[in-house]
C-alpha cells in the first residue's frame, strides 16, 4: 500500500463515514434497517451533481440535504399513517427513488463534473496541501458530529432513542412516536444524501448505480466500528461510525493491491456484515455443543 | 372524575366469532377515589383500560375525564394526564436508556415545550429525589442501563415515571402479577404510598382478591363487559375473599371447586 492508496482509503473513509452516521440513526437509534439509504445516497449525488454542473456546488449539497430529508419522511409517512412494514416502506422508497433520481439527473445514467468547480477545489485553494480533501471532510463531519452529539441529548433526540428502543413507554410518556419516527428517518436519509452529495463532488461523477450496496456498506463500518469501540453510548456510537468507516476502507484498499477482482468488494462486505452479526448465536451455539459434549 | 357512558366495544363484529368486550357499560369515578377492578379472563378488564387510554376506541358511548371529551383523543395526546403501567414490567421502560432518561422522557410531559432544550440540573435532581424519596437505592443509579435491573426495580420505576406528574388518572393493569411475593409486595406498598400521598384518582385490575379488597376505597367486579358487582363504604370493610368468591360464583353461576381457580 502505497501513500497515495491510504490518502484515498481515508477520504473515502471520512465521505462515507457521514452515510455510516445516517444508517447509525435508523439502524441502532430507531431499530429499524432502513433500506431507503440506497435511493437516498444517489438522490443526494444527483441532486449535488446537477447543481455543481451549472457552478452551484455549494447549494447543490445545501439542496442534496432537503431531498435526503424528503425521501426520508416518506419512508416514515409509509410506515406510520399507512402502516407498510418497515422494511418494506424502505424498499418501496428506494425504488420509487431510482426513476426519480435519473429524472433529477435529466434522464442520463451518469452525470461527469470533470474540470467544474466543486466544494474541494475550493479547499485545495484554501489549504494549500495536498491534504485539503481530508480537511475539508474533517471540518464537514466535525460539524455533522457536534450537531448530532448535541440534538440526542436534547428532548426530541431523547425522545427518538426512546422510541427505537420502546415504543409503547414512548406512547404511554405523551410522545407521538410517527411524528417521532417522521424525524428520526428524515434526519438520517438528510446525512446520506450529504454524503451522496460530497461523494458526487469528490469523485466529480454522479452515477444512477452508485447507491447499491449503500445500505450493507455503512452496516459493515457500523459493526466494524463497534467492535472497536464497545461504549453504547451516542458520543462513543459516532465516534465509532467514523473509525469503522475508515477501517472498513483499509480493508478494502489492502484487497485491492492483492490479485483478487474488485467485482468481489460487495460480497465481502456482505460477509463481514453476515459475520458480525452472526457472531454472538454461533459463539453460544458452540459453547451448548461443549456443554453437552462434556455431560457425556 | 371519570365518566364512562354507555361504552361498547364488540371485537369481529357480525362474525361467527363475534365478543362482546365491553356492553353499555357505565361508570363514574370520582376524584381521588382509588378503584380496584376484579373478575375472569375476558371480563372486559383489560378492554376498558384500553378504552380509557385510547388504545382502541369504543364502537358508541363516550369517556370523559375532568369533563373534558376523550373518546377519540389519540393514544399519546391523553397520555399527557393518564398514568398507565401494565403488567410486563418489560412494557413501562426503555432497557437501553438509562433510569435517569426514562425518568426525564417521563418528566417531559409537564416540560414538552421546548423539544430542543436540554434537561436542565435542576430537573434532574428533582428526578433523582422523587427517586430517593421510594428509599430502593435507585438514586444511586441513575446512570445504569435500565434494562439491567430486576422486574420489581423496573416496575418501581415505572410507577414513578406515570406519577412524575401528577396524572389525573392512573391505570394499573395486574401491574404486579409478573413479580415475586417480595418485590410485588414492595410495589404494592409502593402504590399505596404514591396514590394516597398524591391523593391520585386510581383504577387497579388484580386477580388477587386479597389485595382488591385491602387496598383502595372500591372494588367493582366486571363480568360480560358489564360492571356486575360495585361495593365500597362499610359493605365493603365486612367483606371477605369468601364473600366475594360467593358473589362471583352466583354472578358465574357456576361453583368451583376451589378458590385456587381463582387466587
Amino acid at each position: 500500500m502505497n501513500l497515495v492508496s491510504i490518502i484515498g482509503a481515508i477520504e473515502l473513509g471520512l465521505v462515507y463515514s457521514l452515510l455510516a452516521f445516517g444508517t447509525y440513526i435508523s439502524f441502532r437509534i430507531l431499530n429499524v434497517a432502513d433500506l431507503t439509504v440506497d435511493g437516498s445516497f444517489v438522490l443526494g449525488a444527483a441532486v449535488s451533481a446537477m447543481f455543481a454542473y451549472s457552478n452551484m456546488p455549494v447549494a447543490g449539497i445545501a439542496l442534496a440535504v432537503l431531498c435526503g430529508g424528503l425521501a426520508g419522511m416518506v419512508t416514515a409517512s409509509l410506515q406510520t399513517k399507512m402502516g407498510i412494514q418497515p422494511i418494506l416502506s424502505g424498499i418501496l422508497t428506494m425504488t420509487g427513488l431510482y426513476s426519480i433520481n435519473l429524472m433529477v439527473m435529466d434522464g442520463k445514467a451518469n452525470i461527469p463534473l470533470l474540470n467544474k468547480t466543486n466544494i474541494f477545489t475550493y479547499a485545495e485553494k484554501m489549504f494549500n496541501t495536498k491534504l485539503y480533501k481530508i480537511l475539508a471532510l474533517l471540518i464537514i463531519i466535525g460539524t455533522v458530529f457536534a450537531m448530532l452529539n448535541w440534538f440526542f441529548r436534547t428532548q426530541l433526540g431523547l425522545s427518538i432513542r426512546a422510541t427505537g428502543d420502546n415504543e409503547d413507554m414512548c406512547r404511554a410518556s405523551s410522545i407521538d412516536t410517527d411524528f417521532i419516527k417522521m424525524v428520526g428517518f428524515s434526519l438520517s436519509n438528510s446525512i446520506v444524501a450529504l454524503s451522496g452529495a460530497l461523494v458526487a463532488q469528490m469523485q466529480q461523477s454522479a452515477d444512477i448505480n452508485m447507491g447499491s450496496g449503500m445500505v450493507v456498506i455503512s452496516f459493515a463500518s457500523i459493526i466494524i466500528g463497534s467492535v472497536i469501540i464497545k461504549n453504547k453510548n451516542i458520543t462513543a456510537g459516532l465516534l465509532s461510525v467514523i473509525i469503522g468507516s475508515v477501517i472498513y476502507r483499509f480493508i478494502i484498499a489492502l484487497i485491492l493491491t492483492t490479485s483478487f477482482p474488485p467485482s468481489y468488494l460487495k460480497l465481502i462486505s456482505s460477509l463481514v456484515v453476515v459475520t458480525a452479526l452472526s457472531l454472538p448465536n454461533v459463539k453460544r451455539k458452540i459453547e451448548t455443543s461443549k456443554l453437552r459434549k462434556e455431560r457425556k | 372524575m371519570l365518566n364512562i357512558n354507555e361504552a361498547t366495544k364488540i371485537f369481529n363484529k357480525n362474525t361467527p366469532d363475534e365478543h362482546i368486550a365491553l356492553n353499555n357499560l357505565s361508570l363514574e369515578v370520582s376524584d381521588g377515589e382509588f378503584v380496584t377492578i376484579i373478575g375472569g379472563n375476558g371480563a372486559g378488564k383489560s378492554t376498558l383500560f384500553n378504552a380509557i387510554s385510547g388504545t382502541m376506541m369504543c364502537e358508541s358511548g363516550t369517556i370523559s375525564l375532568d369533563g373534558q371529551d376523550i373518546t377519540h383523543m389519540a393514544e399519546f395526546k391523553r397520555a399527557e394526564f393518564i398514568g398507565r403501567i401494565f403488567q410486563d414490567p418489560m412494557r413501562g421502560t426503555a432497557p437501553h436508556l438509562t433510569v435517569g432518561e426514562n425518568l426525564i422522557i417521563a418528566y417531559m410531559r409537564s416540560i414538552k415545550k421546548n423539544m430542543l432544550g436540554i434537561p436542565s440540573k435542576k430537573e434532574k435532581n428533582y428526578i433523582k429525589e422523587r427517586l430517593a424519596a421510594l428509599n430502593l437505592g435507585l438514586e444511586d443509579r441513575m446512570n445504569t442501563k435500565i434494562g439491567l435491573l430486576s422486574g420489581g426495580q423496573r416496575q418501581a420505576v415505572t410507577l414513578v415515571m406515570a406519577t412524575l406528574v401528577k396524572p389525573k388518572l392512573l391505570l394499573l393493569d395486574e401491574h404486579t402479577a409478573a413479580l415475586d411475593p417480595v418485590s410485588a409486595k414492595s410495589v404494592i406498598d409502593l402504590t399505596n404510598k404514591i396514590v394516597s400521598e398524591n391523593n391520585i384518582t386510581t383504577l387497579m385490575i388484580t386477580h388477587n382478591i386479597t389485595s382488591a379488597l385491602a387496598m383502595g376505597t372500591r372494588t367493582i367486579m366486571m363480568d360480560s363487559g358489564t360492571i356486575a358487582v360495585d361495593i365500597r363504604g362499610d359493605e365493603r370493610k365486612e367483606l371477605t375473599v369468601q364473600d366475594v368468591l360467593k358473589k362471583f360464583n352466583s354472578v358465574k353461576k357456576k361453583e368451583f371447586d376451589d378458590d385456587n381457580v381463582l387466587l
